[in-house]
């Protein structure tokens, strides 16, 4: 009757979209251009940018650029699922965050574990360092450090308890934050610790709100505000070493990536992504020229 | 009452009723033979309704057997029992997404009959309920009150069956419909011999369709009459029956039956 | 305008992103249906059921999605892929406006009718396949539109977690704080929920038992 043959016309409509969703969304390779994905922080962003044109510069390939992702969960994710081909990460974030190890004291033990576990567990392929180490910096005034001649965290430990410092929220939470490090070097401040946001610190301690404090080493604004980075002599602090994380899939899809990549290592020192950093937070240059600027000076590309 | 010359075709043995604390129906005892037209008679609240249920069992009894040709109804199976006995209920209950020609022919649909038998008999009953041809393609919203009926009592007889049970199916209805739609439940009676049993509280109806009336107050069967005798009888609520119907009785008791 | 121009030059990422959103949505809804409208069948038949099923599907409305999200992400295997946590998340939600509309769309049914049916001799699942789900259809499928559209919604959220779909778009404006990226987002959201909402409900029409 009409009402039966309405209803499983209905029914035949439905089932085709579905079909016809399922399979649109289920390719998810796209075999022409790589995409390139980063955190939603500046230094990510130049380090994506910097892998962007790298790969531009020196083949016919199609870039996309996926930025701003909010985290490093949505970036594995992203990675994992195809909707990314490669994004920049830190290897001590990787250890701790996602691959859920213990924390290691050694660059290369830790890049070698990280690179194998990616390799094994999820497909994925580390390139070769970039250079620095973004780690922790546990920062004073330039003048302080120079006034009293202090290298190390060891030898600030003295003076700890004359001082007031100053710290993110997450530093605060993290177990192997504020409480490991106070453990390890001993220090005990005369007031407890302010909490502030992490944007905030850098003035604050220019400003001799805080005498201490706790940053990113390559923190555009240590050079611009003199401020002076104490080196973890008992390493407490995993390293965080910029690598890019490729799909396996992606690697053998367009081969002449991997030399690419591989072009990038070791060029970037802490100092230069300070640099860099400060050119685009705190000079508020667009991150595009600034990583051109930079391939061009190191002749990685014209 | 009537001797029995013949098996009954329905028979209440003792039967009891019983929903928590109230007793619905208490010790029926009652007969329906081949052919007949038996009229369950009764106030809101007399059992009556309940007693026209436990035939097909919608409802099943608290004590006592409820045999239907013979047989217990409890032994046979239920989905059987319920194709084998017509049905018709007051606010009719056609299905709203059918046609008119789909909710008649649903039984025998249901039992595998062929589709050009299907339509056969569809035509049939329609002519039999006195509906034109055309109305088998329409949808039960399209229909009046009185062709909706008529499409119920259709809907019952589709599959043949031996009885028809029906509760209060023309009390929806306007007097003119159902003075209409009773002459010609009378009509179709005489083609076709159903053993019928219907349950009513309008007096003039059971002495107008039924061949015996039987009285029920407070779940007792209080007697069972033919017209006639109910119209003489002295049984106080018989009487009260009488009186609260007012006269011109006499006619109906004896109009239209064979 | 600018916008028009950004999603014009971005059409194949849009056009994932749409893809993607429509994934999550479509499987979740489809389970929830296939999940949901057999036990609001079943509570129709079993009413001690009734008020556990239909207080855990309210539960699980009233947990703030991203909450849910969060609580999910430390399960194994389903932490491991946020599109897997995302649509079992989006099922859930998907599953008391399906539950509730089964429930009372059979229940709407004409009780003269299943009388009537009952006393023909239909068998319970005679008169449940060709009776009360046919008659109830129409209320079941707008209880499957509630879902849908509050999925598309849903789902944008669940680009938080990095499942995916339009709502990555949202987020990276938001990080971005770049208007245009966060509209490219939003407006193909809005569009789908609309769309949604347009054509379950003509089909609900079309469906409607007179």
């Amino acid at each position: 009757m009409r009402a039966a043959a309405q209803k499983s016309s209905a029914a035949t409509m439905l089932i085709v979209l579905l079909i016809t969703l399922l399979s649109f969304s289920c390719s998810q390779s796209h075999p022409d251009r790589i995409v390139i994905g980063s955190k939603n922080f500046t230094e990510s962003l130049i380090l994506g940018e910097l892998m962007a044109q790298q790969i531009e510069a020196h083949t016919n390939l199609k870039v996309e650029r996926r930025f701003y992702l909010a985290g490093t969960y949505i970036c594995q994710q992203a990675v994992l699922a195809g909707r990314i081909d490669i994004y920049p990460e830190y290897t001590g974030t990787a250890l701790t965050a996602i691959l859920k190890e213990k924390t290691g004291r050694e660059k290369q033990t830790v890049y070698q574990q990280v690179k194998s576990e990616y390799e094994r567990r999820f497909g994925l392929t580390l390139g070769p360092a970039l250079g620095f180490n973004d780690t922790f910096a546990i920062e004073i005034r330039g003048e302080d450090a120079r006034r009293l001649n202090l290298k190390t965290l060891s030898q600030a430990a003295a003076f700890a308890s004359h001082w007031r410092a100053g710290f993110g929220y997450e530093f605060m939470e993290r177990p192997d934050g504020y409480q490991g490090l106070a453990a390890t070097y001993g220090l005990h401040f005369a007031q407890q610790p302010r909490v502030m946001d992490l944007g905030l610190l850098a003035r604050a301690l220019h400003d001799h709100q805080i005498d201490l404090a706790a940053g990113n080493a390559t923190d555009g604004l240590i050079p611009a505000l003199d401020l002076f980075v104490l080196d973890d002599d008992r390493h407490y602090f995993p390293p965080y070493e910029a690598v890019p994380v490729v799909r396996e899939q992606t690697l053998r899809e367009h081969p002449e990536i991997g030399p690419l990549l591989a072009d990038l290592e070791n060029k970037i020192s802490d100092q230069e992504m300070r640099r860099m950093n400060y050119a685009v937070d705190g000079q508020h240059h667009d991150a595009k020229d600034v990583v051109r600027e930079f391939l061009h000076q190191n002749k990685l590309a014209p | 009452m009537q001797s029995t010359r013949a098996a009954p075709v329905i028979e209440f043995r003792d039967v009891s009723y019983q929903v928590a604390e109230t007793h619905v129906l208490l010790n029926l005892t009652l007969q329906v033979q081949s052919g007949e037209i038996l009229a369950l008679l009764g106030r809101s609240g007399s059992g009556k309704t309940t007693t026209l249920k436990l035939v097909n069992r919608l409802v099943s009894p608290t004590s006592g057997e409820v045999l239907v040709n013979g047989v217990p109804n409890l032994n046979t199976d239920i989905t059987r029992l319920r194709r084998s006995v017509g049905y018709v209920i007051q606010e009719v209950g056609l299905f709203p997404h059918f046609t008119v020609a789909r909710n008649i022919g649903l039984v025998p649909n249901i039992e595998g009959w062929p589709e050009p038998r299907i339509r056969a008999r569809v035509e049939e009953l329609l002519q039999m309920v006195g509906l034109a041809p055309e109305l088998a393609s329409r949808y039960p919203h399209q229909l009046s009150g009185g062709q909706r009926q008529r499409v119920g009592v259709a809907r019952a007889l589709a599959a043949d069956p031996q009885i028809l049970l029906m509760d209060e199916p023309f009390g929806a209805l306007d007097p003119l419909t159902r003075d209409e739609l009773q002459r010609e439940f009378l009509s179709l009676q005489r083609k076709l011999r159903k053993t019928v049993v219907f349950v009513t509280h309008d007096l003039r109806e059971a002495m107008r369709l039924g061949s015996r009336i039987a009285l029920m107050e407070a779940g007792k069967l209080v007697t069972i009459l033919s017209p006639d005798e109910f119209l003489r009888s002295s049984d106080p609520w018989a009487a009260a029956y009488v009186k609260a119907f007012g006269d011109r009785l006499e006619s109906i008791a004896t109009e239209g039956k064979s | 305008m600018n916008f028009f121009r950004f999603i014009l030059q971005n059409r194949s990422q849009v056009l994932e992103l749409t893809a993607e959103h429509l994934w999550l949505v479509g499987l979740s809804t489809l389970f929830a249906t296939l999940i949901g409208i057999p036990l609001g069948i079943v509570i129709v038949h079993w009413p001690r059921l009734n008020k556990p099923v239909l207080a855990g599907a309210n539960i699980i409305q009233t947990v703030p999605s991203l909450a849910l999200f969060g609580f999910l992400l430390p399960v194994p295997w389903l932490g491991d892929r946020a599109d897997r946590l995302a649509i079992l998340a989006l099922t859930l939600y998907a599953l008391l406006p399906i539950i509730r509309n089964t429930y009372t769309g059979i229940r709407g049914v004409d009780p003269a009718v299943l009388e009537a049916g009952r006393g023909m001799g239909l068998t319970e699942s005679q008169l449940l396949l060709r009776v009360e789900l046919p008659l109830a259809v129409s209320v079941i499928l707008s209880g499957v539109r509630t879902a849908v559209v509050i999925s598309v919604g849903l789902a944008t959220i669940a680009a938080a977690i990095g499942a995916g779909g339009l709502g990555e778009f949202i987020f990276r404006g938001l990080a971005m704080v770049d208007n245009r990226v966060i509209l490219a987002g939003a407006v193909p959201a809005a569009l789908l929920a609309l769309l949604a909402d347009v054509g379950v409900g003509w089909l609900e029409r079309r469906l409607q038992p007179r």
